[in-house]
């Protein structure tokens, strides 16, 4: 009898953002380190002023995120156990107001309370 | 009802709508989101003061490809001059159905399993021209057609003249 895979788990929490973006900093870094607290993970910043984080900041929006010459932030993603990166959430360029209300939805979500049940077992 | 919104649920619609946005380094009044028709079939607001600043154009679609490239040919048909609408000011964004509301969360996961909301974003940040004058996006909406003109003029300006309007005309966004 061969053993199922284990279901994969969410690894490690990462929001691209930069200190002067008031969609960045205090908002998603507040409601990432609390998702990742919830999730029991890490969490990670990768700032795009710093040199030595660009690079990654970089090759995540482009492999998994929302590309562009001068992409949006923040962008928000969940690295699971299987190597799957998932694109959470980027920063709503209309107002501060519409991407604090995303992270309140994402919060209340159908999707979130699945993950926390099985992140509970 | 354009054929644009009729493919794009209002639903979804009420689910990207910011519920308050401020003109954006100009005067700090509330704007106007104002719709665009266009053959795309997605759906486009402009985010303009009543003087007619732009502060944000975004165009979203249920789809999983990236817009961009139809959306800089169509902002470039409406733009003086079309070099204003560089890919440097143009930047993409997926929207998923947890940040959107849980209405919106299941309508999706109903009706589309797997589908995105892919947009693109047009802010043009105020710059200098090479007298040093810094300049903004305007736009104009007093057109037949097109039903839209979107200009540079003097970040200062309350309502700058549009470059297609005859002169005794401002420009206005209604």
């Amino acid at each position: 009898m061969t053993e199922r895979p284990a279901p994969a788990r969410p690894k490690r929490l990462t929001v691209v953002l930069a200190d002067w973006c008031p969609h960045c900093v205090p908002l998603s870094e507040k409601n990432g380190r609390r998702l990742a607290r919830v999730l029991r993970i890490p969490y990670r910043r990768l700032d795009i002023d710093s040199a030595a984080q660009e690079r990654a900041a970089d090759r995540l929006v482009r492999d998994h995120g929302d590309p562009a010459p001068d992409y949006l932030i923040p962008q928000v993603f969940l690295e699971w156990s299987d190597g799957h990166v998932q694109h959470l959430l980027t920063g709503f360029s209309e107002a501060v107001a519409r991407t604090e209300r995303a992270w309140a939805d994402l919060w209340a979500s159908d999707w979130l309370r699945g993950v926390r049940r099985e992140v509970r077992r | 009802m354009t054929a644009s919104t009729r493919r794009f649920p209002p639903l979804l619609r009420r689910a990207l709508r910011p519920s308050e946005a401020r003109c954006y380094r100009h005067c700090r009044r509330p704007l106007r989101p104002r719709a665009l028709r266009s053959a795309l079939p997605g759906i486009w607001q402009v985010y303009a003061c009543p003087g007619g600043a732009v502060s944000v154009v975004t165009y979203f679609e249920l789809s999983n490809r990236d817009p961009t490239p139809q959306v800089r040919a169509y902002l470039r048909r409406f733009t003086v001059a079309a070099s204003l609408v560089r890919g440097w000011d143009l930047r993409s964004a997926r929207r998923h159905g947890p940040e959107l509301g849980r209405p919106a969360e299941r309508f999706l996961a109903r009706s589309r399993p797997g589908a995105e909301i892919r947009g693109t974003y047009w802010r043009v940040y105020p710059f200098k021209d090479p007298r040093g004058i810094e300049r903004r996006l305007f736009a104009c909406t007093r057109h037949a057609t097109p039903e839209i003109v979107f200009f540079s003029a003097p970040a200062t300006s309350e309502r700058p003249r549009c470059p297609r309007c005859p002169p005794s005309r401002r420009a206005a966004l209604r």
